[in-house]
């Protein structure tokens, strides 16, 4: 397994669109946080929920960027052919797509944290040489939304990483990666509280239920906890990848 | 040593592989040829696992693929050169197969010069072209030192040179005592460089031996005779029941009988040869004819007008 972590590491940091979207995981959120910590420092009523609030919800970003990150990487093998000489090289293929996924989901969780610490310590110290006060004990929510993030992130990867082993193609698996949260899910979710009666339904949609990771603010909306909705999610994502990776060890490579 | 048996695989309807079985033998390069479409590079694929056949085994020295444990030391195959990622470096792509496998980081420096690509190892392979993929194809095949080769089409997109480089490559390796399986549609490179031949057709086995029997079986044979007196022998000839084609001037092609008769009918006669000898079609007319009913694709149009 050793070998084959080395092998999919060698691959996912070749690869140059890789890097490209990384900087932009990485950049997005620190730039959009530190300029807001930085401009809005000095208003009166900028504090620690502001800032953690700008950090967790642009770190979305983040976690979206990731989840392309990781479909590609299993879908460019298909696209370009080289999951075969993957799998003449390792007949075992649950072995290479556990090593892949793991590679993966370590990458981009690692990308998220670094985003939170270098969001949170540089962005409150911006704010704070502003005139701000931030004190993490005064929201007891954000450690839990910042933690979320990078819970998320590896949700999200696995969830691109699942979509890409089921469709095994880089536009399809993207297309439903953006789509499904963003558009389809509010759809469903509205036409299902029309039907059932039951306007707290969408929370229950897999990728909202995912957003509550994040979410600094109490919810106070009577769906699950940061924690059941996180499992929630998690579960779901994990059924993808199972899905995915029954499929791809059954069907011709 | 391969042994495939009794390998079968279906895409939907249409049977691509067909109980086929046959055994390759070290020692020897061994052509697999076939019409396009007849199942070899499908054969391929379901010997190394990629695609899932519906019966049927392969086994490379009595094991099958899954069950190797590092397979690049076993079996070192290239069924497509195209197989790179565009934006990787031929150095990159071989450190990730190396790895996979436990080879030494050292190995891909080796097999890359080996193959003459270390001048351009560190360049995107988006800018290779198909002879220089396929020369980091086989560099793929050679990381591990297998003992077990398999190539399909390795000869695409090379020039002469470096057609005769793979050649001369692939003779080297057999001779070495390794088991060698090449597809090619280059039948008189195949003729240059195997010793023994798989031939299929529409997935089934048509037949299996070695380059000079397949041909002395499948090609044609007749005696040529140039003699300033060829019409004189015609009719005697004609009258023995030979088939005699004339063709060129004072050059006859006689079927139906051999260099003997031919010779001592002409000495009967007092006739000068200038040439008489046994002629045998090449292997491409011995492929042509073997596999003539199981064409998949066969053309009507352009070259009849």
């Amino acid at each position: 397994m050793i070998n084959l972590l080395r092998s999919e590491w060698i691959k996912l940091r070749t690869v140059t669109m890789n890097w490209v979207l990384a900087i932009i995981a990485v950049a997005f959120p620190l730039l959009v946080t530190l300029l807001t910590a930085f401009f809005s420092g000095d208003d009166a009523g900028f504090n620690t929920r502001d800032l953690a609030s700008v950090l967790t919800g642009t770190t979305v970003v983040t976690a979206l960027l990731c989840g392309v990150i990781a479909a590609a990487s299993i879908t460019s093998e298909f696209g370009f052919g080289t999951i075969r000489p993957t799998f003449a090289a390792t007949p075992q293929r649950i072995e290479v797509i556990i090593a892949k996924g793991v590679v993966v989901v370590a990458a981009t969780t690692l990308l998220a944290t670094a985003v939170m610490l270098i969001g949170w310590l540089a962005g409150s110290n911006i704010a704070g040489s502003r005139g701000a006060t931030i004190d993490l004990a005064d929201v007891p929510t954000a450690i839990p939304a910042m933690v979320g993030v990078v819970v998320l992130t590896a949700l999200m990867s696995l969830a691109g990483y699942g979509f890409g082993l089921i469709t095994r193609s880089t536009p399809i698996a993207v297309s439903i990666l953006i789509v499904w949260p963003l558009i389809a899910e509010g759809l469903v979710g509205a036409l299902l509280s029309v039907v059932t009666g039951n306007d707290n339904i969408g929370v229950w949609m897999p990728f909202q239920a995912g957003i509550r990771l994040v979410l600094v603010e109490s919810f106070g909306d009577g769906g699950p906890s940061r924690v059941v909705s996180g499992g929630y999610f998690g579960a779901v994502v994990l059924a993808l990848v199972a899905l995915g990776s029954w499929a791809v060890d059954r069907r011709d490579a | 040593m391969i042994s495939v048996g009794d390998l079968t695989k279906r895409f939907g309807s249409k049977l691509a592989v067909d109980h086929l079985g046959f055994e390759v033998r070290p020692g020897v390069v061994t052509g697999f040829l076939g019409p396009n479409g007849s199942g070899k590079s499908t054969t391929m694929r379901c010997m190394l696992g990629l695609d899932r056949p519906e019966a049927g085994v392969a086994l490379f020295d009595g094991t099958p693929y899954h069950d190797l444990k590092r397979p690049l030391h076993e079996v070192g195959a290239l069924l497509d050169a195209g197989y790179v990622h565009p934006g990787r470096s031929a150095r990159n792509h071989l450190r990730w197969l190396a790895a996979s496998n436990g080879i030494a980081r050292s190995r891909v420096d080796e097999v890359l010069e080996m193959v003459g690509l270390t001048s351009v190892a560190g360049s995107r392979l988006r800018s290779y072209s198909l002879g220089m993929r396929q020369r980091l194809g086989l560099a793929g095949v050679l990381l591990g030192d297998p003992h077990t080769i398999i190539l399909d089409e390795p000869a695409n997109g090379l020039d002469p040179e470096g057609i005769r480089w793979i050649r001369d490559v692939l003779t080297h390796l057999a001779r070495q005592g390794r088991t060698v399986l090449v597809s090619s549609h280059q039948l008189s490179e195949m003729a240059l460089m195997a010793e023994d031949l798989v031939v299929i057709g529409q997935g089934r086995l048509i037949e299996q031996s070695t380059v000079d029997s397949f041909v002395d079986r499948y090609a044609d044979h007749w005696v040529r005779v140039q003699s300033p007196t060829a019409e004189t022998l015609v009719g005697s000839l004609t009258a023995a029941g030979a088939l005699v084609t004339n063709v060129a001037a004072n050059t006859l092609d006689i079927r139906g009988l051999d260099c003997v008769a031919v010779g001592e009918m002409a000495a009967r006669q007092q006739l000068v040869l200038h040439e008489l000898s046994a002629q045998t079609g090449s292997l491409e007319d011995a492929f042509l004819k073997a596999t003539a009913a199981a064409q998949e694709y066969i053309s009507t149009g352009l070259a009849a007008q």
